[in-house]
């Protein structure tokens, strides 16, 4: 639900509220208006009768004045004086029905010292109508309004937000590590205003921010080449000496060892944030077939120690514009990931169409969620070996080339599907980011 | 044969030197862009080895200048910077190799035995130790005058034994020596294993000697003494 279409609601709501209750508000102070007027006339009506019974000392007759309308009984047990007016409901003998009437009704001793009880009635039929027509044209004038309103609040908020709106996509297109900035609109309103300068200053403190971190990391990456080629080669040198004993050897062979992984980590850092500043510009269309089947050849050796089984089905070459390094990078990785994670005698089914290409290998199941593994470091606890870094290099090139990875696992078989088509790419990255 | 080491950082410029001393070489150094240069115009050297990121001066400058004056000096360039442009610019002027910091110094050593022999024209390219006679451009292997087939990676480790004679080479430096950084995977040194078996193999069945020496836990030896 939108701004526009929540305000208009609540609008709506509360108008229809405030309409009932004025409504039968209004419909009592109208009723009121109308009675008392009724009333004033029913007693002014008695007090004529009550003089005219007072000036002729006789029951005077009305039937030819006022049809039915009024009566007047005489009875002889005077009674104390009383008079009321109440709704009452009168039967019409020429129209055959029942008619809504207001009557008053009062008793007097005044004639021969005999009782007598005047009842006047009045038909409200014309009085009803006549409120209802009130209220009637009330609800018409004021739906016509309610609506004139909501249509032009509608109308004066949508242009009202369009600022507002234009912000917001501008934030939607916002790319920390691209360096666009924030392009947003002039507005003359002062909240708009504000709101818009304090995400431009957010939007270049964030970018800004961020560039340090990214140059942090990669000149960190560059200094650590130097240490770390100076310890390797010193390494190297020490064990080359004759005089080492086994122990000694153990120890070198330890340091070595993290030596080598600290580099591997580096230079799969390096590589990212080389990603990361686009240093891969030269963009060419590759055919991933060819890319496929050489990572392949260089990783038979491997696949035939592990007795893993290749089954390949090359519908059509998938050819996306890309950097060929980075291709290549993408599917050895891919490929690499699914030899070491597979097991002995186990099997790798690789599917290519034109859209993209699926990677399936037997392994052991996974023990932490599979889009966690596409994280930095995220590694399966079973290897060790590996430094962790190259699911979230194969992410990083995903994401710069816009296409779409997806990590599944069915028991003991894991699958990877990449799709090159940027057409289908655009849902999952949002939800990427919403998520 | 004479070697210039261009590298600012003393404590890895000493560690090459070491190194390569050791390996029938009279290696020079230099640390500084100057004093390359005053080098590099005074003596002739057969393979220069570079360090594109020098504190006074631009290590590509100075491949520039080796190249107006001595067109068949071996250039190999040291880079921290992994970029592929450096590589593509560095290759471009004139340099044959190109090797990334941290490198292992038998990968090292490795490149300059074969850029010295890929430019050494004049002489004989054949590698005779003692009963054993290989063509490198070729990939052929005689032992004992016969020739012994061997698979590319084989003829690759041979190769990379031979330029490191009587060295400890690391399982981590054959394997990256044969399959390139991105192999990087415990599994890679059981086939190292697998593939010196092999090799070892042959030679012995073809009469060759048994130079290929365990060192447990680190690596291998080719001993030839």
């Amino acid at each position: 639900m939108n701004l526009l279409t929540r305000s208009s609601i609540n609008y709506i709501f509360f108008s229809v509220v405030a309409f009932v209750i004025g409504g039968i508000i209004f419909f009592h102070v109208i009723k009121t208006v109308f009675y008392r007027q009724i009333d004033e006339n029913l007693k002014t009506e008695k007090l004529l009768i009550e003089e005219q019974i007072d000036f002729s000392d006789s029951l005077p007759d009305f039937r030819q004045v006022f049809s039915h309308m009024i009566e007047v009984t005489v009875f002889n047990s005077p009674k104390k004086k009383f008079e009321f007016i109440k709704d009452t409901m009168l039967y019409d003998k020429s129209r055959d029905e029942l008619l809504p009437v207001r009557q008053l009704i009062c008793e007097n001793t005044s004639i021969q010292d005999q009782g007598y009880i005047i009842s006047i009635s009045k038909p409200l039929k014309e009085t009803n109508q006549m409120i209802t027509t009130i209220v009637g044209a009330l609800i018409l004038l004021f739906v016509f309004l309610t609506g004139l309103l909501i249509f032009v609040n509608y109308f004066i908020s949508k242009s009202i937000w369009v600022p507002f709106n234009k912000t917001l996509e501008n934030l939607r297109k916002f790319d920390i590590s691209r360096d666009a900035p924030l392009a947003l609109t002039e507005t003359k309103i002062s909240e708009f205003r504000q709101l818009n300068k304090t995400l431009d200053r957010m939007a270049k403190k964030m970018r800004r921010d961020y560039v340090n971190l990214k140059e942090f990391n990669e000149n960190a990456s560059h200094e650590i080449q130097t240490p770390l080629a100076i310890i390797k080669s010193k390494l190297e040198l020490l064990i080359q000496e004759e005089e080492l004993n086994e122990e000694q050897m153990g120890m070198i062979k330890s340091v070595y060892e993290a030596a080598t992984r600290m580099s591997r980590l580096n230079q799969g850092l390096l590589l990212i944030s080389k990603i990361d500043n686009n240093q891969f510009h030269h963009v060419e269309q590759v055919n991933l077939r060819k890319v496929m089947e050489k990572t392949l050849e260089h990783f038979e050796e491997i696949i035939n120690l592990k007795k893993i089984r290749i089954l390949s089905h090359f519908y059509a070459a998938a050819c996306p514009f890309m950097n060929p390094t980075l291709s290549e990078i993408l599917v050895s990785n891919l490929v690499s990931n699914s030899i070491r994670h597979n097991i002995e005698e186990g099997e790798i089914r690789i599917v290519m169409d034109a859209d993209g290409f699926e990677i399936a290998n037997t392994g052991h199941p996974l023990n932490i969620p599979p889009d966690e593994l596409f994280r930095r470091f995220r590694k399966s606890e079973r290897t060790t070996d590996s430094v962790g870094l190259g699911l979230a290099i194969v992410k990083k090139i995903i994401l710069l080339y816009q296409f779409d990875i997806r990590y599944e696992v069915k028991e003991n078989i894991h699958l990877i599907k990449v799709k090159i088509q940027d057409a289908k790419n655009q849902g999952t990255t949002e939800t990427e980011e919403s998520s | 044969m004479k070697i210039l080491l261009i590298e600012d950082e003393k404590e890895l410029s000493s560690a090459v030197q070491s190194y390569l001393t050791k390996g029938n070489y009279l290696c020079e150094t230099a640390l500084t862009y100057q004093s390359a240069l005053e080098k590099i115009h005074m003596y002739k050297y057969d393979c220069v080895i570079v360090d594109i990121t020098l504190p006074d001066g631009n290590g590509l400058n100075i491949i520039r200048e080796l190249k107006e004056e001595h067109i068949d000096t071996g250039i190999i360039i040291i880079s921290a910077k992994n970029s592929l442009d450096d590589k593509i610019v560095g290759l471009d002027i004139g340099a044959d190799d190109y090797i990334t910091k941290p490198f292992h110094l038998s990968e090292l050593n490795a490149r300059i035995k074969s850029i010295i022999r890929r430019r050494n024209f004049g002489g004989t390219n054949e590698i005779i130790l003692n009963e054993i006679r290989i063509v490198p451009e070729q990939m052929q292997v005689f032992i004992d005058e016969k020739e012994t087939i061997l698979t590319k990676k084989e003829f690759d480790l041979l190769m990379f034994f031979l330029s490191n004679k009587n060295r400890v080479l690391t399982k981590e430096s054959i394997a990256e020596h044969l399959w390139g950084e991105e192999m990087d995977m415990a599994d890679s040194y059981d086939f190292i294993y697998t593939h010196i078996k092999n090799l070892r193999k042959k030679m012995l069945e073809n009469g060759g000697n048994d130079y290929i020496q365990t060192i447990y836990g680190m690596g291998y030896k080719f001993l030839t003494a």
